[in-house]
């Protein structure tokens, strides 16, 4: 469980570390890239970007000029994406510390993971709350297929909802099944284009940083396993999920 | 406890130290033509030269604690270390490793005598942390040899894995095959006691590779 306190000021609570997973191509980065631009002027934002070579997406943050260079960290994974946000978090961790050393006043620092299945998800000991995101172009059906991240990250984010008449999906029917599929888990079906979405999305971000510096934030493990069943897993991720409803 | 069963702890992939960030230079090494059946010379070379600097220097580090307790001089033989390991590229590696495993220090054995010595240094190589935290385990200064030549060997040989395609047996016969290296180049540090004995056996070609990693912008592997 991460340590929420500042070790300089333990009054201050340490930033949020916030995750975003998902599948390759669905917009991670530009997510990222939305949130600085919408956020830049009133929280103080750092990024921890984990990528198949080295530094695409950090070069693509910077080149989008939303956030100082300085403060768009790359961590290489060795090929193992999914290693560096679940089994060893060491070098997102450091990557995470030493940003907020360097600008102790951060309110939230994202951590991106390397595009990688719909399996892949963070360890609670590395994010405080994670999103996990879909694109309508991935398939209409994707939603409906489940997994951790789908059924159970803290929001569950469809991107590019302004692309589903040119892919043929039923972008109504798409969000319809990813509810269905995480109880009362919050959905965002978000497009750069549509206002109402960007604000559901910043909406959310505000609430989730709010219960964390209220110190209520109770990081939950969207796990890797099936939630129903009598796995170990169960237990965990759906156990807290009732407080940690928004 | 039994220093095998530590052995193993600090030998196991699954030490969560980010390992799997690390190639040995092998990415650099193949990205400039090294081929799969070269790989085996490269372990040899690299047991050769980097490696044992680096095993020099945790059997010092673990000689110092061992003779000073907390008060063991370890910035000395952190500049002996860098003295002799050319390249700023692998120098930052080393240390970001160092940070690597001096969280897990701290977080599992704060308490030793070579814990409290690190703490006097800024930013230790890993192969210091190593010998400080493998003096306060008990271990002794031939198996610390042997755990940083075995360490280096298997994390060329997994990385191998993800850079070359290859039958993993052959790749186990690799490491089976260095051994005998491995115990040889442990056998010359073992006894080593004092920064200025840390031997100067840098290699230029690696180096020079290394360097050239690091202002890559697409590379799977730290260094």
């Amino acid at each position: 469980m991460p340590d929420h306190a500042d070790p300089v000021d333990p009054t201050r609570r340490r930033p949020l570390r916030l995750g975003i997973c998902g599948p390759v191509g669905t917009g991670k980065s530009s997510l990222i890239a939305l949130l600085c631009r919408e956020l830049a002027g009133s929280l103080e934002l750092a990024v921890v970007t984990n990528d198949i070579y080295t530094d695409e997406d950090a070069r693509f943050l910077r080149s989008a000029g939303v956030l100082e260079v300085d403060r768009i960290r790359a961590v290489e994974t060795g090929a193992c994406p999914h290693t560096a946000i679940r089994d060893d978090i060491t070098a997102n961790l450091m990557a995470a510390e030493e940003l907020e050393g360097t600008y102790p006043f951060l309110d939230v620092v994202m951590i991106e993971s390397g595009g990688d299945n719909l399996t892949a998800t963070f360890s609670p000991a590395l994010v405080d709350a994670q999103v996990f995101v879909l694109d309508v172009a991935g398939g209409g059906d994707v939603a409906r297929k489940g997994g951790p991240g789908i059924e159970r990250a803290d929001l569950l984010v469809v991107n590019k909802t302004d692309l589903a008449p040119y892919v043929g999906v039923d972008v109504v029917q798409m969000l319809a099944d990813a509810r269905s599929a995480r109880d009362e888990r919050p959905v965002v079906g978000l497009s750069r284009t549509d206002r109402d979405s960007i604000d559901q999305l910043t909406a959310w971000l505000a609430d989730v940083l709010a219960t964390h510096r209220a110190g209520t934030l109770v990081p939950v493990d969207p796990g890797p396993m099936a939630a129903h069943g009598d796995g170990v897993g169960h237990g965990h991720g759906h156990g807290h999920a009732g407080a940690h409803q928004h | 406890m039994h220093p095998d069963l530590l052995l193993m702890l600090l030998a196991d992939a699954r030490l969560p130290v980010a390992g799997h960030t690390q190639s040995g230079s092998l990415e650099p090494a193949v990205v400039r033509g090294l081929g799969a059946a070269e790989v085996p010379a490269y372990l040899r070379l690299r047991l050769r030269t980097v490696v044992t600097v680096d095993a020099g220097t945790a059997v010092v580090a673990r000689a110092l604690v061992d003779s000073h307790g907390a008060a063991a001089g370890l910035g000395v033989l952190d500049r002996a270390w860098a003295a002799r390991t050319s390249s700023p590229a692998l120098r930052d590696a080393a240390r970001g490793q160092g940070r690597a495993l001096l969280r897990l220090t701290e977080r599992l054995w704060p308490q030793g005598p070579g814990a409290t010595a690190l703490r006097a240094v800024e930013s230790p190589p890993r192969a210091v942390v190593l010998g400080a935290l493998a003096c306060d385990l008990g271990l002794p200064g031939p198996a610390l040899a042997r755990l940083v030549g075995y360490d280096d060997v298997q994390t060329v040989c997994a990385a191998a894995l993800k850079l070359v395609p290859l039958d993993p047996a052959v790749v186990t016969g690799w490491v089976r095959d260095a051994l005998p290296r491995i115990e040889e180049m442990a056998e010359s540090v073992a006894g080593l006691s004092e920064p200025d004995q840390v031997p100067a056996t840098g290699a230029p070609q690696i180096e020079v590779w290394a360097q050239a990693h690091a202002h890559t912008t697409r590379r799977l592997f730290r260094a």
